[in-house]
């Protein structure tokens, strides 16, 4: 597989963890040690804000057909602001995740889930059957119950801020590769 | 931990006939006999909020419908509410003003907030959140004057047929004579309610009325297309019986409900078999009279397949819980004396002789006879085996070999384990649940004297059964 990674100014990448394939880290994102993100179907791109924590696992799977296989393959978009606690998986291949969605701990995401914005999917919840899940949808429990909030979930920037400036002080990162300006950052005066 | 995260496959027989894991029973050492949930006493000690463990008396909690007055329960999935604040700026644009601090309820869980239906953020921590008016509250005040009225009116019946009963005699002179004091005014200055005002109430009240006027439904109440995300479920309706909201919208925060701490009584013996400790934030016992501290504790370790008319091997650790040395045998269940049931008649014939006047009916329990089906039976060594005392350092000493023989495979400070050969009935059914059985007769040493004038310890041979649970049987 071709190791094309692009880390953005701003992410905070740590080098214990796995990277295969096209991926597009973006600035302000905080990637845990211990993560796996695998492009194998198509290039992954991570916008920016979001938290990947330790064993987080993000696979962009190949179509099982090879006829269906699109050429060039679809990119896998994750919208910003979103938070992957530990050790929940992502299969979803569905092209675009939106912003502001929260896969809690152990969750599990399976490849025909479409998923919209400020959604939470709740710890230890597992969606394998093929759905859409409208925005701002709250699923938890074991019984997976749903619901709709009223509003997005809140955004961890303070937690960015703070993880950013320790993450350095133990781990080894990797450099950010890619040289392009981006926005300034809009989220300072609001998380004053 | 097994005991939590595995199901139970070794089960005890308790004197009322209930089958429970050694964990879930008790061992009452004045009756010297196993208890379980079922066949003892439950009293409330206290009540106290596990939220904020503030503890109350059971006044003050019935006063409060068992419920805290500063948490509060998510309603959409019932976990406690956690406050949490946020910086507000003033709407009306005070550019001089320093942001406030506002709060709002939320939920870790199902992330619920008190935004999401409409409840402003407060500027306290605690306190002052709106409740949501019972529509029915004066019927319901109503109808609880009423019922009380009558409990009162019910008491006072009795109490005046008690009276009857012992006839005043012309001899004495009663409260009236002495002091011109009628009953009346002697319950006015007790502070007692009237009988005059219960019998108004009673008078007074207006039975409901049943109407067949009902609310017709909306027209569109079939056609329109239900959205499950806006309609509660039903335990979330019944979470809050008086208001019952049907939307989303309109569930609102409960106060949390109370928790109550338990001690357990022996029904045979009135002795106490647990008393937590009154501290809420404690988990600790002051009595903690548990069979997993009394009775030889039986695990699998491991056994072979169970198939109809065949011999597998039987694995099985017996560890000693107790401070003293413990001398097991191991018998089937069939051959456990009955000695104590003759015990219990005499024990009652003597009660009836003496015609104690006590009402022991609800304290009764009733023995339920164990299910026999057996898939077959366990081959047991004819010998005593002896364990020695529990003995928390042993583990840091060096070990002694064990004495290894065809039963014992290995011996390790207060734990043996044995080989034991199952025998497997050749009726047994593939596919059903395979039961085996034995009984277990130990040694048990009372340090609990009976009396204070005896000091010396008793020993005792008790007995119990123990069911294990191996799977299906296989082909």
């Amino acid at each position: 597989m071709s190791q094309n990674i692009k880390i953005l100014p701003g992410a905070t990448v740590c080098e214990d963890c796995t990277l295969e394939g096209d991926i597009t880290i973006g600035g302000g994102t905080v990637i845990h040690p211990r993560v796996t993100i695998i492009a194998e179907g198509g290039p992954i791109i991570i916008a920016e804000y979001c938290i990947i924590e330790e064993y987080a696992t993000i696979i962009h799977k190949k179509a099982e057909k090879a006829e269906t296989q699109e050429t060039p393959p679809k990119p896998l978009f994750i919208g910003a602001h979103n938070v992957f606690e530990v050790a929940c998986k992502l299969e979803s291949s569905f092209g675009h995740i939106g912003e502001s969605n929260v896969f809690e701990c152990r969750s599990f995401v399976g490849v025909d889930v479409k998923i919209g914005s400020g959604c939470v999917i709740g710890a230890a919840c597992q969606l394998t059957v093929p759905q859409t899940l409208a925005d701002n949808t709250v699923i938890w429990g074991s019984e997976h119950h749903n619901r709709e909030a009223l509003e997005k979930q809140p955004t961890q920037l303070l937690q960015l801020d703070f993880l950013s400036k320790v993450m350095p002080n133990y781990h080894r990162l990797r450099k950010p590769n890619m040289h392009k300006r981006l926005p300034s950052r809009p989220s300072q005066d609001t998380a004053k | 931990m097994a005991y939590l995260t595995q199901p139970d496959y070794v089960k005890y027989i308790c004197s009322c006939g209930q089958l429970k894991p050694i964990t879930n029973l008790y061992f009452c050492r004045h009756c010297l006999k196993i208890r379980c949930g079922f066949c003892i006493c439950h009293e409330v000690d206290s009540h106290y909020c596990a939220n904020c463990l503030e503890n109350m008396p059971s006044s003050e909690a019935r006063l409060k419908k068992n419920r805290c007055s500063s948490c509060f329960a998510c309603p959409s999935c019932f976990h406690t509410l956690s406050t949490r604040a946020t910086l507000a700026r003033d709407p009306a644009g005070g550019d001089g003003k320093p942001p406030k601090k506002m709060y709002y309820l939320s939920c870790f869980n199902c992330r619920w907030t008190s935004r999401d239906v409409g409840i402003p953020d407060q500027p306290v921590a605690s306190g002052g959140w709106p409740e949501r008016t019972n529509p029915f509250t004066s019927r319901f005040n109503q109808l609880l004057e009423y019922y009380k009225a009558i409990a009162q009116q019910e008491k006072q019946e009795k109490l005046d047929k008690e009276r009857k009963k012992f006839v005043t005699r012309g001899k004495y002179i009663n409260l009236t004579d002495k002091t011109g004091l009628t009953g009346a005014m002697a319950r006015n200055i007790a502070g007692l309610p009237s009988s005059e005002s219960s019998s108004t109430v009673i008078s007074n009240f207006v039975p409901s009325q049943a109407s067949a006027d009902v609310e017709e439904l909306p027209e569109d109440y079939h056609l329109k297309e239900i959205d499950l995300k806006q309609i509660t479920r039903m335990s979330q309706r019944t979470s809050c019986p008086e208001l019952q909201p049907s939307l989303a919208s309109r569930l609102s925060p409960r106060p949390r409900a109370l928790c109550v701490k338990r001690s357990q009584r022996c029904r045979a013996c009135d002795h106490n078999l647990t008393k937590p400790e009154y501290n809420p934030g404690s988990v600790k016992f002051k009595i903690e009279l548990l069979a997993f501290y009394h009775v030889p504790e039986v695990k699998i370790i491991s056994y072979e397949t169970i198939k109809p008319g065949g011999t597998s091997a039987l694995l099985l650790k017996l560890s000693n819980p107790t401070a003293h040395e413990m001398t097991i045998r191991m018998l089937q269940p069939e051959d456990v004396p009955d000695t104590e049931e003759e015990h219990k008649t005499i024990e009652k014939t003597l009660e009836k002789s003496l015609s104690l006047e006590k009402d022991v009916s609800w304290n009764a329990c009733f023995p339920r006879r164990p299910p026999p089906s057996r898939a077959g039976s366990v081959g047991l060594p004819a010998v005593s085996l002896t364990l020695a005392q529990r003995d928390d350092a042993a583990e840091y000493d060096d070990e002694p070999p064990g004495d290894n023989d065809d039963i014992i495979l290995w011996r390790k400070s207060n734990k043996l384990a044995l080989r034991l050969k199952l025998t497997t009935d050749p009726e047994a059914r593939v596919g059903t649940d395979a039961y085996f059985s034995f009984a277990i007769q130990y040694s048990y040493r009372n340090t609990v004297p009976p009396s204070a004038t005896v000091v010396q310890h008793s020993d005792h041979t008790l007995y119990t059964t123990v069911i294990l649970d191996l799977g299906k049987v296989c082909e």
